[in-house]
């Protein structure tokens, strides 16, 4: 067994970082787009809106239901073969739509969660002294049920992050395609993936590290 | 790739668009895995290897652009029947299963699959001591259906992996691998890891393009048959060959 060879891993470090740019503007675009798109299904969920609600309920289930690897093969490979004009989807932008509407499935759900979880009696409140529904909502519940998904939007997003890792299998070089490119004209799988796991992790650290601040930020109305 | 450049990338993804597809037009799409050494790798963030120099060659020869795709080995197939590349060059083995879906150039790789293990195994010396073993394969080569095709396949214990089997035999954790020769003998000899031939290859290989069974994939076929064989005549082949194993694997 050879010992840790870190010049390679010190000459790596600038060509993995590098890409990961591209790593973290997918998830980026992916976490925005997810986000509008998990509000808008939790809403049709907790006012049941008619035919809508068993849209939403057959979407969640079946981007959640169904691992996401599979849904990028289908996305990327699938169904160009039926709709040919689907080619022009480029690898970047089906990953933004998997990540996308994937994680906008688990994300709606949580989101229903915190809504619901506002107390009954705040609803009645804000009603009693004239509130109409969208200020109920834009005053009242909002910001009540943002304090409390919070953290697990965050959890989403942090694993947003990591399932970037899934872009090479669509032609995507990101910072897990271009470590296991590396790895095979080098051989050092160890220092290679090691420096790929660093990297990850520094960067979930740090956004756990805003998460908190955020979350600090969030609890104020509720501190002495 | 700045924010701009990656919304010009998304627009372009999303704008469905004639343009967007016609854009190829003179530009040979080719797809590779970029994990196969010394065919196709990178190194210090720059793709090299045989594979490339080969599709290179044959750009300078067709006037073509050449643009190297790298996705993981499991999506390569889906990227050319999804019109996503024009070919791939991978070290892809001619296979009459092969050979009813794509239209394959000449041949421009003559080769053998080999069994390699862990150095000091000696309870293996060649495929027919394969059987009761653990045998690692890549998804989606050959060497798999090389291995099923034996009389004793069911004895055998089949893994196939996405990529790294040269460093699970390297840990024990799978008996043998199979892989060519050529680019076995080269990762014994370049990379530090504890591996060594068993016995003679098995079965006669030959490598080739693929292209869409279609009429403009048969046209671009054409088109690089007639590239490579220029390129065989001149020397070329045998030089790209030489540089990066020292002896000549484009002839039988």
């Amino acid at each position: 067994m050879h010992v840790l060879d870190l010049d390679y891993m010190l000459g790596l470090l600038p060509i993995l970082l590098g890409y990961l740019p591209l790593t973290l503007e997918m998830a980026g675009a992916g976490m925005l787009a997810a986000l509008v798109l998990a509000c808008l299904l939790a809403v049709v969920r907790v006012q049941r809106t008619p035919g809508l609600n068993a849209l939403a309920m057959l979407f969640i289930s079946f981007f959640r239901g169904t691992p996401l690897l599979v849904q990028l093969f289908l996305f990327y490979y699938g169904l160009p073969q039926i709709l040919t004009f689907l080619v022009a989807i480029n690898g970047i932008t089906a990953t933004i739509l998997g990540l996308t509407l994937h994680f906008s499935a688990y994300m709606a759900e949580s989101i229903r969660a915190a809504i619901v979880g506002v107390d009954r009696s705040q609803t009645e409140a804000a009603l009693s002294i004239g509130m109409t529904q969208g200020q109920l909502m834009q005053r009242i519940v909002l910001p009540q049920a943002t304090r409390v998904a919070t953290p697990t939007l965050m959890n989403y997003f942090i694993d947003m992050i990591k399932a970037t890792s899934l872009a090479f299998t669509l032609g995507v070089t990101e910072l897990m395609g271009a470590t296991q490119k590396e790895a095979a004209g080098s051989f050092l799988y160890f220092e290679a993936f090691l420096l790929a796991a660093i990297i990850y992790w520094i960067v979930v650290e740090i956004l756990s590290w805003l998460q908190r601040r955020l979350e600090k930020r969030l609890n104020r109305a509720y501190q002495r | 790739m700045s924010l701009r450049h990656f919304m010009q990338y998304a627009l372009a993804g999303l704008a469905l668009s004639a343009t967007a597809l016609t854009a190829h037009a003179d530009t040979l799409r080719v797809g590779m895995s970029g994990g196969y050494y010394p065919f196709t790798f990178v190194e210090q963030d720059e793709l090299k290897g045989f594979e490339v120099d080969v599709m290179n060659a044959v750009g300078e020869q067709t006037g073509d652009d050449v643009e190297f795709v790298t996705a993981s080995f499991s999506g390569l197939a889906g990227m050319l029947d999804a019109k996503r590349v024009d070919t791939i060059a991978n070290q892809i083995t001619i296979t009459p299963e092969r050979q009813e879906k794509y239209a394959f150039t000449e041949p421009y790789v003559y080769d053998g699959a080999q069994v390699v293990v862990r150095k000091g195994n000696d309870a293996i010396q060649g495929v027919e001591d394969l059987k009761g073993k653990t045998v690692a394969v890549n998804l989606g080569s050959n060497y798999e259906e090389l291995l099923r095709e034996l009389p004793y396949a069911d004895d055998i214990d089949i893994k196939t992996y996405e990529s790294n089997i040269e460093q699970d035999v390297a840990l024990g954790r799978a008996d043998a691998f199979v892989m060519d020769r050529i680019s076995a003998t080269q990762v014994i000899k370049d990379k530090p890891l504890p591996l060594e031939l068993a016995g003679q290859p098995f079965s006669r290989i030959e490598n080739a393009l693929p292209f869409r069974d279609d009429e403009a994939g048969h046209a671009l076929r054409d088109r690089v048959n007639e590239a490579l064989r220029a390129l065989r005549e001149d020397g070329t082949l045998k030089q790209i060959s030489e540089k990066w194993f020292g002896t000549d694997i484009t002839s039988p």
